[in-house]
């Protein structure tokens, strides 16, 4: 019931959202951290198509670095292409089985170092076109049930709606245009990461937690917070720097975390 | 996703020869006109190839005037269409539209597709039809993918350090996450602009002969740093291990 009851209130958060001048980079994430609550699993992606048909991650419920790099395996190959390019959904996947990860190896190793056991792959449909694919990871060895996967297909859905966020999808060049500029979108927040980790000399994730949560406490887009960060329209130091991120479920501890700080503030040594 | 002459046109541009692209571009996209304006060295965009005369005036009056659909895209970062240039506003664009009426222009439609990465607005790739409409889905798309390999290309540098292979495959590379994360991180240790900043990861990748994508990483993990001064015998980066 209490599951019911979260789904409800995240259709409705949802269904607010579109109606506004809504920031769908902000949306994609907090759907995907709906997607981790509500499916059970440990982690959640949403990945779009650019014009070369490659598959590229949009948002994460983590946006730590090893999560990304588990998106950026599957620009060519793993379940998320495989959805991509059959239009079906690619679930219950065991990542410890060779005999059904044999065509994306490298993929699933990484996956499996990084502490996940099953995956799954939903796409984004628009009609007969697929933009693009919902990718959720469990730790443990779970499955998900008809009734999941259906919530999975729901969620997927609202996601593609939100990238084409229009009522008639009818247009293809306005859909084209849409997946273009949230794909651009992204790299904009990439590139303002960077600067924002280099001026607090911390780590990028540290900076895109930082950046999420200046937009959210003041309602700005994150992608017009980005901008404003590269044309130095807002002062950075104005941002408050997050203590800590949460890290990634990793076997293997991830790479040495900066431990320079100039600053003076606590240091993000997660690990080693 | 794209088409085979557009798959010829890109091939040709990874060879090395983007100049004379212009006609051969307006063939494969099956338009009237292709018009290419890049903004170099700080300032605003400038034609840089065209194809049919007609698209060679529009492009020079946009950027002249500063006004029209092309200059709209370059700033903005949006791919801008124009079904058809008698339909819009009388408020947009007044002089450009005036412009190409006094001078009985055959040019009804044009499509604007931003050279852009991220925040990086590099210029613009603008298609021309005398006939006004929408572009067929498959125009748009190839349109699409000649921009993104426009936006590669020009952002490489012209020629030397960048050598793909010769085929229809996108630069990969600069896909990555990490790369727009380091553009970022480099744009504040060299305080200069994100584009000068892709430049220069490029080029030490290049003379490290390293793939694009383990510079960034290294970059973003502080294993390396670039020092402001690019002159590689008196100011070498500087790689910490």
């Amino acid at each position: 019931m209490a599951r019911q009851l979260r789904l409800m209130e995240t259709f409705v958060e949802l269904a607010d959202s579109l109606i506004e001048d809504f920031d769908v980079i902000d949306l994609l994430q907090r759907l995907s951290t709906r997607c981790v609550e509500l499916l059970d699993v440990s982690a959640a992606g949403i990945l779009l198509i650019d014009p070369h048909g490659e598959l590229h991650a949009i948002a994460a419920s983590d946006e730590n670095t090893r999560m990304l790099e588990l998106f950026s395996l599957q620009h060519d190959q793993g379940p998320c292409v495989d959805a991509y390019r059959s239009g079906n959904a690619r679930v219950n996947i065991d990542l410890t089985d060779p005999g059904t990860t044999e065509p994306w190896a490298r993929f699933a190793v990484a996956a499996r170092e990084s502490g996940y056991h099953v995956t799954h792959a939903l796409p984004l449909r628009v009609r007969d076109r697929i933009v693009g694919a919902l990718n959720l990871f469990t730790t443990k060895e779970a499955y998900l049930n008809e009734e999941d996967i259906a919530l999975a297909q729901a969620m997927a859905d609202v996601a593609t709606i939100a990238v084409l966020r229009q009522r008639t999808l009818d247009d293809f060049q306005l859909e084209n245009s849409q997946l273009q500029t949230a794909l651009n979108t992204r790299i904009v927040i990439e590139q303002a990461r960077g600067i924002l980790a280099e001026r607090w000399y911390t780590g990028v994730d540290q900076a895109f937690t930082g950046l999420r949560d200046y937009a959210r406490t003041h309602q700005l887009r994150i992608s017009d917070l980005s901008h404003a960060v590269i044309d130095g329209r807002l002062d950075t130091m104005l941002i408050p720097r997050p203590a800590s991120v949460p890290a990634a479920p990793t076997v293997e501890a991830p790479e040495a975390a900066p431990v320079l700080d100039r600053d003076g503030w606590s240091s993000p040594k997660e690990e080693q | 996703m794209i088409t085979d002459p557009l798959a010829a046109v890109l091939t040709r541009l990874h060879l090395g020869r983007p100049q004379d692209l212009a006609a051969v571009c307006a063939q494969a996209l099956g338009v009237d006109g292709v018009a290419l304006s890049l903004a170099v060295a700080g300032r605003g965009p400038e034609a840089v190839w065209s194809f049919s005369e007609a698209s060679t005036v529009v492009e020079d009056l946009q950027f002249t005037l500063g006004q029209g659909p092309g200059p709209d895209s370059a700033r903005t970062g949006a791919t801008v269409t124009v079904r058809d240039l008698l339909a819009v506003d009388s408020g947009r664009w007044p002089e450009l539209r005036a412009a190409i009426a006094e001078m009985n222009l055959p040019v009804r439609a044009l499509y604007c597709f931003p050279l852009s990465l991220g925040a990086i607005n590099v210029g613009v790739l603008t298609l021309a039809r005398t006939l006004p409409g929408s572009l067929l889905p498959w125009q748009f798309g190839d349109a699409q993918a000649l921009a993104a390999a426009l936006t590669a290309w020009y952002l490489g540098g012209v020629g030397a350090e960048l050598r793909p292979e010769p085929d229809s495959t996108p630069p990969l590379e600069l896909n990555r996450a990490e790369v727009h994360q380091a553009t970022g991180m480099l744009s504040v240790q060299l305080n200069v602009p994100l584009e000068q900043a892709l430049l220069r990861l490029r080029a030490h990748a290049y003379a490290h002969t390293r793939p694009l994508r383990d510079v960034a990483a290294d970059v973003v993990a502080r294993r390396l740093r670039l020092s402001p001064d690019p002159d590689p015998l008196s100011a070498p980066d500087h790689r910490e291990e």
